[in-house]
């Protein structure tokens, strides 16, 4: 939302200067400012470096910061996640939704100077994505084949209508690689995974591991007067302090959510060259949440998990530890989704009512979970923070505070990343962990593998791993697989967004702001509600 | 003279061999007792994955192999000094170690020559102008240095002398997307190299400090020194050529042990400053389960250990000719 009204602003910002330009010529070199500059380097930190930087084979966040600018996808989508032409200049779909017809850009070539063509387009979407991709099944999985009828028009069959497909052809989703590089390859191993060729704005420069990598203006691409950027460095750094730091003297532009502590980014946003970057994060929907094993006791009982719902303040997470980078969360389903009409809160049992602690010491006392005489606790849980940094291990103490009051006794297990990942989702050995997700720009792309039965996989790291299973569920999530009527698909997901709040298999915390901070010479850095997943073609310094 | 020299040097790295094989076998097992694979950690990074999409990374890894064939295809490989290949990398672990070891050794060798140079100086001052201001000063200011977390100076040292100063860039090796060349180039490392080197050769300043002050105060209590007083030499003379070359005996030993462990403090100082060095791969690799990766640094590691030790010795005949070099005992 914010963009938007960033984007009204300076709209408005330029009108009002065009009309006092009309007046006042002479006096307004500010006017210049307002028209994009080409030229100049922009420097973006990020972290984790990522292991390869072609998205076809991951969908590692960093990876995909790093292949959106070199890759296009054939759709792109506007703030209200509607889909917009990339590499797909238009498309029309058969009335029983099983055939979709894609008319692609004519001129394209890619970085080594060869044409695209619909070859391409079968060859990443079939060969590739579809086959490699982590989401590519979800994404493409009803594409039985696509046809090339001529060199530039795709034309896709599918199974069965598979309406979440249009929202999955972004470059981040289902990138277009060149087939001539990689066909008849061992597409992993091949070199130009890390070598990469693309259509997109920039092209690959050079890679020095645990350093930076760097991605120059590509002179031929497809917008004409685009990228204005000559240049991407993105640096990487593994201390968050460090990073500050450098966004702080000016070194680094820009700070990728994640790369600073949510506590330095509020004391960076009040230094005078810097600002926190809003937006561009809506079709990604990122959404916090406490995941409960539903299989095991305590939270095989709902009242249980409906009195950790009530037990926990979400407001007072939302502001104090992630000190006020996102809003508390309604259910599964995003506010983010609202353009689409997918999210709804009418219906939606509600936590944040004044007698909330009475509630859930009522609630656990029904389930014959009684206050030991001796420390006043019902009983114990181990809670397992997501190893994502010092924040999460902070909303473990929060958490822990917050249940002791009902008489829930945590003990906080911190592990590394690769034990928390076999202990919790391989071993489902767990009560209670945090975590983060993604819902996508539609819930049967993002949200529905945390609820539906079929995605329960000890050998599939988050997936289901609540091990919730609901066939009323179950069956409500695949019927919004196949419902061609947008009107009644988001009837489906409205009735899904109050059975699981008022089941609360997942205690979903808050919708989070995956905001930047960025330097104020940078300008229009957020264009597109993929934010720097996008292409950052838009993006300009100002002089 | 130089010639027994080298024969030693050589007779001794052909002893390190046994150890060198004993640290690879341990190191193999022990790294597999972490739990998790390196295909669990890159499908989580992904955030989401089909059953495929592991069976297909584990099986690219080799990861599906029973313990013993991946064991002795990994000794098979180390033989040759094939290293492996760092599949999360998608390159030759041997190129990923070259390609960073460089950074390394050029902060250790700042870091070691700051740390040696200042510590004999100030430890020499300290003892020669023992129980005054001077000396209390110094001593005060080793233990700080001492007991100081080496993140914490690094955090400091960027604060003071990067955001309020502005002497020194706050990380990284070169200015990026400067594309400088020549001598310019050389100076931009060195201007990056200097906040990290002091941080990194705080500790073992403060260490060696101590070591030459309480070493140089015996030795200036040795009959052989109240001889040099008596013959009349000065002060001076007594500690140049007399006592500081004894006394520099401990701060050898302390320096040959240093070089190992620097490389784990570098790993501190890497990750604070950015600088793309091994410290900082071993840590990444170890989260990554990147084992391949891992197994081949601590390899260099061992090797590193061995050379130096062998060097040490060397270094000691050097600096105090009594000492023979006798291939039968150790001189450690």
């Amino acid at each position: 939302m914010g963009i938007v009204m960033f984007k009204l602003s300076s709209t408005r910002r330029g009108v009002n200067a065009l009309l006092l330009g009309t007046a006042l010529a002479s006096l307004l070199p500010a006017v210049s400012f307002a028209n994009p500059q080409a030229g100049g380097t922009l420097t973006i930190t990020t972290t984790p470096e990522p292991a390869i930087i072609t998205n076809a084979l991951s969908s590692a966040p960093t990876t995909a910061e790093l292949a959106t600018k070199i890759f296009d996808g054939l759709l792109e989508y506007d703030m209200d996640l509607k889909p917009k032409p990339s590499l797909a200049e238009s498309w029309t779909i058969s009335p029983d939704g099983k055939t979709i017809t894609f008319k692609l850009r004519q001129g394209v070539t890619w970085h080594d100077g060869k044409p695209f063509t619909s070859a391409d387009v079968q060859f990443s979407l079939m060969e590739v994505v579809k086959k490699f991709h982590p989401r590519g099944q979800g994404n493409l999985g009803p594409v039985q084949s696509i046809d090339t009828p001529d060199s530039h028009t795709a034309v896709f069959n599918l199974a069965h209508p598979y309406p979440p497909l249009m929202m999955g052809l972004s470059s981040l989703e289902s990138p277009i690689v060149p087939r001539h590089i990689y066909e008849g390859t061992d597409f992993r191993n091949n070199p130009a995974v890390n070598n990469p060729i693309g259509t997109g704005p920039f092209k690959f420069a050079r890679w020095e591991k645990g350093n930076f990598i760097q991605l120059d203006k590509n002179e031929n691409y497809w917008r004409p007067g685009r990228p204005y950027l000559d240049r991407l460095i993105i640096r990487f750094i593994a201390d968050s302090v460090t990073r500050a730091a450098g966004v702080e003297r000016g070194e680094i532009d820009v700070a990728t959510f994640g790369t600073i502590n949510p506590v330095e980014m509020r004391r960076l946003e009040g230094l005078p060259h810097l600002a926190i970057a809003k937006g561009g994060y809506e079709a990604i929907a990122p959404l916090m949440m406490l995941e409960l094993n539903v299989q095991k006791p305590p939270f095989d009982d709902k009242r249980v998990r409906l009195a950790v719902a009530y037990a926990l303040d979400r407001t007072f997470i939302t502001r104090a530890i992630w000190h006020g980078f996102g809003k508390p969360a309604v259910g599964p389903i995003s506010s983010f989704m609202k353009g689409n009409g997918a999210f709804t809160d009418q219906n939606i049992l509600r936590f944040d009512v004044k007698d909330r602690l009475d509630i859930a010491n009522r609630l656990l006392d029904e389930a014959g979970l009684k206050r030991s005489s001796a420390n006043g606790m019902r009983f114990k849980i181990v809670h397992d923070p997501a190893p994502f940094g010092e924040d999460w291990r902070r909303m473990g103490e929060y958490i822990k505070q917050a249940l002791a009051r009902v008489g829930i006794d945590v003990e906080l297990r911190n592990r590394d990343y690769p034990s928390f990942v076999r202990l919790v989702h391989n071993e489902y050995d767990f009560n209670m962990t945090s975590t983060w997700s993604i819902g996508m720009a539609d819930p049967t792309l993002g949200v529905q593998r945390q609820t539906w039965s079929k995605t329960i996989n000890k050998n599939v790291p988050f997936g289901n791993v609540s091990q919730y299973t609901n066939p009323e569920v179950d069956k409500l999530w695949e019927a919004a697989q196949v419902e061609i009527d947008p009107a009644k698909r988001n009837q489906i997901f409205h009735k899904l967004q109050e059975l699981l709040v008022a089941d609360s298999p997942i205690i979903w915390l808050m919708e989070m702001d995956l905001v930047a901070v960025q330097n104020k010479r940078v300008q229009d850095l957020i264009t597109s509600p993929l934010g720097l997943r996008g292409g950052l073609y838009d993006t300009w310094i100002k002089p | 003279m130089w010639f027994a020299r080298g024969k030693y040097i050589i007779e001794r790295l052909i002893r390190g061999l046994p150890i060198i094989f004993a640290i690879v076998v341990v190191n193999f097992f022990l790294v597999r007792l972490a739990p998790g694979d390196a295909a669990q950690v890159l499908a989580g990074e992904a955030g989401a994955a089909s059953p495929e999409y592991l069976e297909q990374i584990r099986r690219q890894f080799g990861l599906d192999q029973p313990l013993y064939v991946q064991f002795f295809s990994y000794m098979k490989n180390i033989l040759v000094f094939d290293l492996g290949y760092s599949f999360r990398h998608g390159r030759e672990v041997s190129s990923l170690i070259f390609e960073r070891f460089g950074a390394t050794a050029l902060l250790m060798a700042a870091a070691m020559t700051a740390s040696v140079t200042m510590g004999i100086v100030l430890g020499a001052i300290a003892a020669m102008r023992d129980r005054t201001v001077i000396s209390h000063l110094i001593i005060i200011f080793a233990v700080v240095s001492y007991a100081t977390p080496l993140f914490w100076v690094g955090l400091m040292l960027i604060i003071v002398f990067s955001i309020q100063l502005g002497w020194f860039p706050t990380s990284g090796i070169i200015t990026v997307g400067a594309d400088y060349t020549g001598l310019r180039a050389v100076l931009d490392v060195l201007h990056h190299l200097v906040l990290p080197a002091i941080a990194l050769s705080c500790f073992y300043m403060a260490l060696y400090t101590r070591l030459m002050r309480s070493s140089l105060l015996e030795t200036l209590g040795q009959d052989f020194i109240r001889t040099a007083r008596a013959k009349g030499l000065a002060d001076r003379t007594i500690v140049s050529t007399h006592a500081l070359r004894n006394a520099a005996l401990p701060v050898v030993t302390m320096a040959g042990v240093q070089v190992s462990g620097m490389l784990g403090g570098s790993v501190i100082v890497e990750s604070v400053f950015g600088w793309p060095g091994l410290g900082l791969l071993a840590f990444e690799s170890l989260f990554a389960r990147d084992i391949n990766l891992l197994l081949g640094i601590f390899f260099l590691s061992s090797i590193l250990v061995v050379v130096t030790n062998a060097v040490v010795d060397v270094v000691y005949t050097i600096v105090d000719p009594r000492i023979a070099l006798n291939s039968g005992r150790s001189n450690g």
